[in-house]
């Protein structure tokens, strides 16, 4: 962890609300960016993004005892989901929450789930394993995803496999299982 | 009646395409009951939806558009001091003595009051 967010943090833990409140702002510098990249990963959409973020900075600088044995990055995105975001984001589709037929319990783990192995590895971590995870899938099961994350759509993705809409939405589910159960594997070896 | 509902890898499709376009309240607005019962019930389901949030992560969330730092922080300074109002208008004033209350102050005048007629009459 870095000096000037250890510094912020420690800020944050002062009893002077002044104090805390001007700890505020490098502390916001030091983390927006992995904390946004973070929320995308549950909500896929900027504008909800930012007001859950929003919230979720104020909340820590009403309590930030949860932080307090922060030492580093990796544990303090891991404590400010489990103890600020979660709760935020749990929120944000309550409103609608009763038109659905979905239980509260789905809904809670759909939208704010408990921490897995993949939810906790930096952006770079992931992004070279599942590098690595991709190359080991079979070719067409690896165009898939590619095309998949580059935005196109299903039927976009049959057009170019030269297959079914169907078809390639079962690959896809298929290869989804196999690539988790790959990274599983491969860090509960570690 | 045909069966209109979804197979769960065509759930899953739908939620990942939803997630990945950022509207997640119409994937779960269009579930059926049907569905949902199938969703809950799949551990498989479960399962992808962590891989697709993953993908999510790596994929698009680079591309997202960020908004500008300054103007975010002003953005929470701005939550910080609202909280703070509101915190200190629901907390109850300082307490300045007996006298400083209305309610409290009548009483104690009233009360005083008594004990001078009291006084008279003794």
């Amino acid at each position: 962890m870095n000096r000037r967010l250890r510094n912020a943090l420690k800020g944050l833990m002062d009893p002077d609300i002044k104090r805390r409140r001007r700890a505020m702002e490098p502390f916001v510098r030091a983390t927006f960016e992995n904390f946004i990249r973070y929320l995308y990963r549950y909500l896929g959409n900027e504008v909800e993004c930012e007001d859950v973020l929003e919230d979720v900075y104020a909340d820590i600088w009403e309590n930030a005892e949860h932080l307090r044995n922060v030492t580093n990055e990796r544990e303090l995105l891991r404590t400010v989901y489990l103890y600020y975001m979660r709760k935020r984001l749990r929120e944000v589709y309550r409103r609608i929450n009763r038109h659905l037929y979905l239980s509260q319990e789905d809904l809670k783990n759909l939208i704010a789930p408990d921490l897995g192995v993949l939810e906790i590895l930096s952006q770079s971590e992931l992004r070279q394993t599942l590098s690595q995870t991709l190359s080991r899938l079979k070719a067409r099961e690896r165009r898939a995803i590619e095309l998949w994350m580059e935005g196109m759509s299903n039927r976009a993705i049959a057009n170019e496999l030269k297959t079914t809409v169907g078809a390639v939405k079962m690959l896809k589910f298929r290869t989804l299982l196999k690539l988790k159960n790959m990274l599983h594997n491969y860090y509960t070896e570690d | 009646m045909s069966d209109t509902n979804r197979e769960i890898q065509e759930l899953m499709a739908d939620y990942a395409g939803a997630l990945r376009d950022g509207c997640i309240p119409v994937f779960l607005k269009s579930l059926t009951r049907e569905e949902s019962k199938r969703i809950a019930s799949s551990r498989e389901f479960w399962d992808a939806t962590e891989m697709v949030r993953t993908l999510n992560s790596v994929g698009f969330a680079d591309k997202a558009v960020r908004p500008d730092v300054s103007l975010f922080i002003s953005r929470v300074d701005a939550k910080i001091v609202s909280r703070s109002k509101k915190s200190r208008a629901s907390s109850p004033p300082p307490s300045r003595g007996l006298s400083s209350h209305p309610r409290k102050r009548a009483k104690t005048q009233r009360r005083r009051k008594t004990t001078i007629q009291d006084r008279k009459r003794d």
